[in-house]
């Protein structure tokens, strides 16, 4: 019936409150590159720039006063994004266990994921344009499950490196079926 | 061989093929393509195949051709007056004619070969395909057999691994009885059972190449490269090699047709009758029907989809796993192996709650995202009692991990609020889920974890700890200003999400962690891939036909799983 020498996590064990559900207690959080802050502002910046030259070519073409409207919203879109990306990527934390690597991230909406090692089908390592000329990659694990987002931006190249080769030899060893 | 297939053809079983494959069988394919020098024993689809497949070519043209004439063309004139029908007919025959070359070429070049390991397929006129599908890896293996084929008797064999899309390998088209004979083959071979012909077992027409040298198969002396030996032909045509089974559910037709009157397809489709009805009596315009019929239709074709591909459902267990039948036009018989269902669902509608019918749904790695169910492909019951639907959760799971499955299953399935075994969502979180906050909930077992939620449409969705693929928490602001979370058990493709709403973010965050560790030492513990290759699994050494066993063992464990226990 039951494996005896299972272990077994009572649910309701009364246990001292880590700071907050999204904090495992013992988990040290490894951060990413604050460059991944500089290569998403950039992107951003772009998108914006080109929204901003819109609205002007409408101010300068036409004289009316509405492409003033777009012109705002793009100013402040910038500032939110200014403000929000830095603290975003702050946010941004992974963790490897024994058994499983923890990705956490966001700040108004936060999401954890735990990725078994043994459950991992394959990584991938990516890395545009920006990116490259910023130092910086991204590192995807995929599961057997679509839903599972497993993704880490911002890792120095020579990190994705080690961490794909990590993950990819703890995956084997620990590989099960589906 | 250390295992005996249990099977009640005597030895060694060769097809029966007067008309089949004769000729290509003979010759082995040489196609330029092909990478030389296997020696496996490549064989050739049912000749048949192309007029089975390019025959809904010749449906397409059917259709539109009859489509114009019946909406005549623009200027009024109809296609067939004068002498513009035999225009036309040419011109379907041409196409007709070019179609089916194409398909006879593409049959000839389609050839798939078994060894002890792995299925291969070639495939492909002019983009050469070759697939090799890893036997260990078989998620599910279906018989399908499309209105047409099952007029000329022919069935496609489709194997399903775990590679999402279009990664399976079909084998189309066979006669029915090989594709049967084949299925229980392969599933013998993905078993770990050792299939030749010095054990007595049935033996392949083609299977039986060289197998490799460090497997541990007998070697049979009489099939080398060459054609399969013949010899007698014994028993009857099917159920051959099929591994004993005990029917487990059938839905009769007419509850089938009553829970989809009862179904939300219904009251849409009822309801878009007389929106038309009183648009078309209030304008007097009779245009509206027509713009308006689509949508009607699309609701009446769903319902009929339903109907036609859960009609005569039939479920059963065998040593092979689930077997899964049914379909009105195209009839599909489904084997699942054992281990190989993710996650289960049993959802109830709001129609559904008075006779307390249930449907049950799984996801199963190979056949993927189906969308809301209109295929009829990752259902375990399409409509059943408690009983039934519960009968069904125990196929895939015949060992809760709790003393009091039923009690559990009850809270779960109708329950309200914390109770005995679930855990919920806290009552200072109620606004942000009013309606069904108080179903939102979650249960542990040794074996599983069970996931209740839905006030209108109940679900009760159970995933095995050894089919945890990863984790996941979130939290959105509003969530965060109640304190609580969500905790989500990511699973392959499939109609089954298993998640929870809103829990206290600490149970969260502690079911979170334990569940991980619960996952990570059920995987530890889970049964092989190769369900059969174990020395403690009570297989019924008296070989019963399918179908017919008296008194057959205990149903075998479907979920891999009670394994590691000592």
């Amino acid at each position: 019936m039951t494996v005896p020498d299972r272990p077994t996590v009572p649910d309701h064990a009364p246990e001292p409150a880590a700071s907050g559900p999204f904090d495992p207690p013992g988990v040290v959080w490894s951060r990413v590159s604050p460059r991944l802050a500089t290569a998403r502002l950039l992107s951003a910046g772009i998108a914006y720039g080109v929204l901003a030259v819109v609205g002007v070519v409408f101010l300068v073409l036409f004289g009316h006063w509405w492409p003033w409207i777009l012109v705002g919203v793009a100013a402040l879109l910038a500032l939110w994004t200014v403000l929000v990306v830095p603290r975003q990527v702050r946010a941004i934390g992974y963790a490897e266990r024994d058994d499983d690597l923890l990705i956490r991230k966001g700040i108004m909406f936060r999401t954890l994921v735990v990725v078994p090692y043994g459950r991992m089908q394959y990584v991938d390592v990516q890395a545009g344009p920006l990116a490259r000329r910023l130092r910086i990659a991204q590192i995807q694990l995929h599961t057997a499950s679509a839903s599972t987002d497993a993704t880490i931006d911002g890792l120095e190249p020579a990190e994705a490196e080690r961490l794909r080769d990590r993950l990819a030899s703890r995956g084997e060893a620990r590989l099960a079926g589906l | 061989m250390s295992h005996e297939r249990p099977t009640g053809g005597p030895a060694p079983r060769v097809p029966d093929d007067a008309t089949a494959p004769a000729a290509p069988a003979d010759v082995p394919a040489h196609d330029p393509a092909a990478p030389g020098g296997d020696a496996l024993d490549w064989q050739r689809v049912h000749p048949v195949t192309p007029l089975v497949r390019g025959w809904t070519v010749i449906a397409v043209l059917l259709v539109v051709v009859g489509q114009q004439t019946v909406n005549g063309l623009p200027e009024g004139q109809n296609l067939l007056e004068g002498d513009r029908w035999w225009q036309i007919l040419l011109g379907i025959l041409v196409i007709g004619i070019i179609g089916l070359g194409y398909s006879a070429l593409a049959w000839r070049m389609t050839s798939y070969a078994i060894d002890d390991e792995t299925v291969h397929l070639r495939s492909g006129v002019l983009f050469r395909q070759q697939r090799r599908a890893r036997l260990d890896r078989l998620q599910a293996v279906d018989v399908v057999q499309p209105l047409l084929a099952r007029f000329f008797g022919l069935a496609e064999l489709r194997l399903e691994v775990a590679g999402g899309g279009d990664s399976g390998v079909k084998l189309g088209f066979l006669k029915e009885a090989d594709a049967n004979r084949l299925r229980g083959e392969l599933l013998a071979l993905a078993a770990g059972l050792r299939v030749g012909p010095h054990g007595g077992a049935p033996q392949a027409p083609g299977p039986v190449g060289a197998p490799e040298p460090g497997a541990d198969a007998a070697v049979p002396d009489a099939a080398g490269p060459g054609p399969a030996p013949t010899g007698p032909v014994a028993g009857p045509a099917s159920g051959v090699l099929e591994a004993p089974e005990q029917p487990v559910t059938a839905v009769q037709p007419g509850r089938l047709i009553a829970s989809l009157l009862r179904s939300g397809a219904t009251v849409g489709l009822v309801l878009g009758i007389l929106a038309i009805a009183a648009v078309v009596v209030g304008t007097r315009e009779i245009g509206v029907l027509f713009t308006a019929l689509p949508a009607v239709l699309g609701f009446g074709g769903y319902l009929f989809q339903r109907f036609s591909g859960e009609f005569g459902f039939r479920s059963a267990i065998s040593p092979d796993g689930i077997r899964l039948r049914h379909g009105l036009l195209e009839t599909r018989s489904q084997t699942i192996p054992p281990g190989r269902v993710q996650a289960v669902r049993l959802v109830q509608g709001p129609f559904w709650r008075g006779p307390d019918w249930w449907r049950v749904d799984v996801n199963v790695a190979g056949y993927g995202p189906t969308g809301d169910g209109s295929e009829a492909k990752s259902v375990l019951l399409p409509v059943g009692s408690r009983d039934e639907a519960l009968a069904a959760l125990w196929l895939v799971l015949p060992d809760l991990g709790t003393p009091d499955p039923r009690a559990l299953l009850d809270e779960g399935l109708s329950g309200l609020d914390e109770g005995e075994h679930f855990v919920g969502t806290p009552r200072r979180a109620r606004l942000l889920d009013l309606v069904s906050w108080r179903r939102n909930g979650y249960a542990v077992t040794d074996r599983a974890l069970v996931l209740r939620s839905g006030r209108v449409f109940r679900s009760l969705v159970v995933v095995p700890h050894e089919r945890t693929q990863s984790l996941g928490l979130e939290q959105g602001p509003l969530q965060r200003r109640f304190d609580v979370a969500t905790f989500a058990v990511h699973s392959t493709p499939g109609p089954v999400a298993p998640k929870v709403w809103h829990l206290d973010a600490h149970d969260a965050a502690r079911l979170l962690d334990a569940q991980a560790a619960r996952a990570h030492a059920a995987r530890a513990h889970q049964g092989p891939e190769l369900w059969m290759r174990r020395e403690d699994l009570p297989i019924d050494p008296t070989g019963v036909p399918a179908g017919h066993a008296p008194d057959a063992p205990d149903a075998p464990r479907p979920a891999g799983g009670d394994g590691g226990a000592p």
